[in-house]
């Protein structure tokens, strides 16, 4: 695509953010991204959000979080799946032809609301409420499923909780957690047999903002200078149904992956430095990254993932920012050393129904 | 950056009325995406991309209502997105699926929502809880008092009676008869307006839009595809959008940027989509709008601010016909939102009618020789606004 990313702006992460309203993180998110990019805000013709009105609690939750997010008499639209779908749709937006730089802003409070009740408000009504469906049954669901069809174990997960969590300690951005032993991880309690507490990422508040822009537009101001060209995105989404075989076949995971790939001008994974994987436990990390097939010259989730921090709703646009730290040589403790392309991954709804890309290429001097 | 053109290839539309208990939500969506498919001669298969229109669900009550409707609406597999600006939302997915296409990620992409705003017994309660819940929640704001706020303010403005805004309705109701999805429609008066019981001054109750279920969809493809696949398709030649703040108290006064009484924002969006569709009298160039009215006070300073007349000018030329359906301007052949309000896809359906209009598809409610057919739509606390131009032939050279 012809399309930049020209600042970012990840803000502090925390398990609670419980000082600040959602507006004043909003603001300064946003702010600090056109901020990164140099510019003001008059300078921007359109905003995209990225929100879920059920983790605000709020009917309509673009109402007041607009217009501190930038969008003030600004060509503004939401979407409700994730961060990275607000990146997605602000991509195109660019793209498109008579927009040339905006802003995508997305944001996650979930401290302040009950995000299993949540989840169980998102099941249908017939069957799957009824029986109590909510993120954690979901996960749980699928845990099993590897379990069956893959063999995979509770020491292997252990471990890769144990790997992601070591991994964030280098990255500054990351939550300050202890490492703990196999032992603690496997003895943690039961959420949603085999899923138990330790295997999954905690999660966290969070905000996440980045200003794009069109080819055009960076052309026409040679003084600001992009930090990653969006190469290539896409995503995509699986049934609703909760089988074995849409569980862990991850059908959509790898057409859309090859989907990616291919507009991005890639030939495979391995032609990739760095890749951030959106998994909210352990069991779905290493179903990824089975899937993934990257050889280890391929750097995976080098942030720590969702257990360096988890803003539920928008993770995948956290590790999208990742991806431009990463390809700006940007990103701290953690950077890939000549990383030149870097894939970011997010998820969306019961046990990864949806999957989405993006590919970010580094800028030549 | 050259950017692909985009038209609407086809359109579907289900009965609205106040309850679809026959249908569950999915099944609804399904209904409008099959007569989408039919009416763009296409199988699901020949679908790239799906953008969900879905508002607030907790008239409902299942958050997860667009991923629900995955599989009925064939996108398994597909880029899907849900979109959701409030009242705007239809509107906007609509936009949103332009931006498929003109970016060249995607060449053909449907677009559908359906709603139940009847499956809560308190709309206006549910509608409460889009306020701040620190300071705003508290006051009796819903809907319907907002705007007739709004409303009072811009009859002190202008000396607007409430006759006037009756005069609306009748006409809507009139135009809706030829409409075979709207849900009220009928031939009264301005005496039955207004004598419709008080809701909240001006309003009376026939001032106020049904609460509606039903869905909507529609198919754009680029420019190519369309050629090969419709006659005449409704090329989209302009998109704008413009998001105000919420407080109407921060939209009057002699600070503020814009005026809430008169929807001055609107003015910025629709310069943007009448440069894009090179519309530089709208009047003389544009010859139906559908606007989103789901209040009797809606439509005389929309048209207004889009500059079909001067500020204040509206109800003289209400009362003069100006806006029948062969008046000057057919302003909602299809009654518009007075009629229908299935709030999740109202803003597509908008589009959807007025696309239909530059096909050459809409039926008794055809105006002769539309070349430009406006839509809008309009969100949150009248703060969130959508203008979009379907015309007849794309305004820009091919990518």
């Amino acid at each position: 695509m012809d399309v930049y990313v020209m600042g970012v702006s990840i803000h502090p992460a925390a398990d609670v953010i419980g000082d600040t309203r959602l507006e004043e993180m909003a603001y300064r998110t946003a702010r600090a991204a056109l901020d990164d990019a140099g510019i003001e805000r008059a300078q921007i013709d359109h905003v995209t959000l990225a929100a879920s009105d059920e983790i605000d609690a709020r009917g309509i939750s673009s109402m007041l979080l607009a217009a501190p997010s930038g969008a003030y008499l600004k060509d503004e639209m939401r979407v409700t799946d994730s961060g990275l779908t607000g990146l997605h749709l602000g991509a195109m937006r660019v793209a498109s032809g008579h927009l040339q730089i905006g802003l995508v802003v997305s944001w996650n409070q979930s401290s302040v609301g009950p995000l299993e009740d949540i989840g169980r408000m998102r099941a249908e009504p017939f069957f799957l409420r009824p029986v109590g469906l909510n993120f954690a049954i979901a996960d749980g669901l699928f845990a099993s499923a590897m379990a069956e069809r893959h063999g995979t174990t509770d020491r292997a997960v252990a471990e890769r909780v144990r790997l992601r969590l070591a991994a964030a300690a280098k990255n500054p951005r990351a939550v300050r957690r202890a490492v703990p032993e196999l032992d603690a991880i496997a003895g943690s309690p039961l959420v949603a047999h085999p899923l138990r507490s330790a295997h999954r990422a905690p999660v966290t508040d969070g905000a996440v903002a980045m200003v794009l822009a069109s080819g055009d537009w960076v052309r026409a101001h040679p003084q600001s200078r992009p930090l990653a060209r969006i190469a290539g995105a896409e995503w995509a989404v699986d049934r609703y149904q909760l089988d074995g075989d849409r569980l862990a076949g991850l059908d959509v995971f790898r057409a859309t992956l090859a989907g990616v790939l291919a507009r991005a001008g890639l030939t495979g994974v391995d032609a990739l430095d760095v890749v951030e994987l959106e998994a909210q436990s352990g069991w779905a990390d290493i179903a990824l990254v089975d899937a993934l097939q990257a050889g280890s010259r391929v750097a995976v989730n080098p942030s720590g993932g969702a257990w360096a921090q988890n803003p539920y709703f928008c993770t995948g646009l956290v590790h999208a920012a990742e991806a431009v730290l990463q390809v700006a040589g940007r990103a701290g403790g953690h950077q890939v050393a000549g990383a030149r392309r870097a894939l970011a991954h997010g998820t969306s709804g019961f046990a990864q129904q949806t999957h989405g890309f993006v590919v970010m290429e580094g800028i030549e001097a | 950056m050259n950017a692909h053109n985009v038209a609407v290839i086809g359109v579907g539309q289900t009965a609205f009325r106040s309850r679809s208990d026959d249908k569950t939500y999915p099944e609804l969506a399904q209904e409008a995406v099959v007569l989408a498919l039919a009416d763009s001669k296409l199988e699901p298969e020949q679908i790239d991309a799906v953008v969900y229109s879905m508002a607030p669900t907790t008239f409902m009550g299942v958050a997860d209502a667009d991923k629900w409707a995955v599989d009925y609406t064939w996108a398994r597999g597909k880029p899907f997105m849900r979109v959701h600006t409030g009242g705007a939302t239809g509107g906007s997915a609509l936009q949103a699926a332009h931006a498929h296409v003109a970016s060249g990620q995607y060449g053909t992409v449907l677009v559908v929502g359906a709603d139940r705003i009847t499956e809560t017994p308190d709309a206006q309660f549910v509608l409460n809880l889009i306020w701040d819940p620190f300071y705003e929640q508290d006051f009796a704001l819903n809907t319907v008092t907002m705007t007739a706020v709004a409303t009072q303010r811009y009859m002190h403005k202008y000396g607007t009676t409430e006759e006037q805004y009756a005069n609306v309705v009748v006409r809507a109701r009139r135009n809706a008869l030829n409409n075979p999805s709207a849900h009220l429609k009928g031939a009264i008066d301005i005496a039955a307006v207004m004598a419709s019981p008080r809701i909240s001054w001006p309003y009376k109750l026939f001032d106020i839009c049904p609460r509606s279920a039903g869905a909507a969809a529609v198919v754009v493809s680029n420019e190519t595809l369309a050629r090969e696949r419709c006659t005449r398709p409704a090329f989209i030649t302009g998109t704008a959008g413009v998001s105000n703040t919420v407080f109407m108290g921060d939209r009057m006064g002699p600070y503020a940027d814009t005026d809430f009484a008169d929807y001055a924002e609107l003015k910025q969006a629709a310069r943007e989509c009448y440069r894009q569709a090179g519309i530089t009298d709208p009047m003389r160039q544009i010859q139906t709008v559908e606007i989103y009215d789901p209040f009797s006070s809606f439509q005389f300073p929309q048209l207004e601010s889009l500059g079909f007349c001067a500020s204040g000018s509206a109800q003289r030329l209400s009362d003069e016909g100006a806006f029948d359906m062969d008046g000057e301007l057919a302003v909602n052949p299809s009654g518009g939102t007075l009629c229908t309000n299935p709030i999740g896809v109202t803003g597509l359906v908008r589009a959807a009618e007025a696309a239909r209009q530059v096909m050459g598809r809409a039926g008794a409610m055809q105006v002769p020789n539309v070349r430009n057919a406006l839509a809008t739509a309009i969100g949150g606390s009248t703060q969130f606004f959508t203008v979009t131009m379907l015309s007849d032939e794309p305004r820009r050279a091919a990518a």
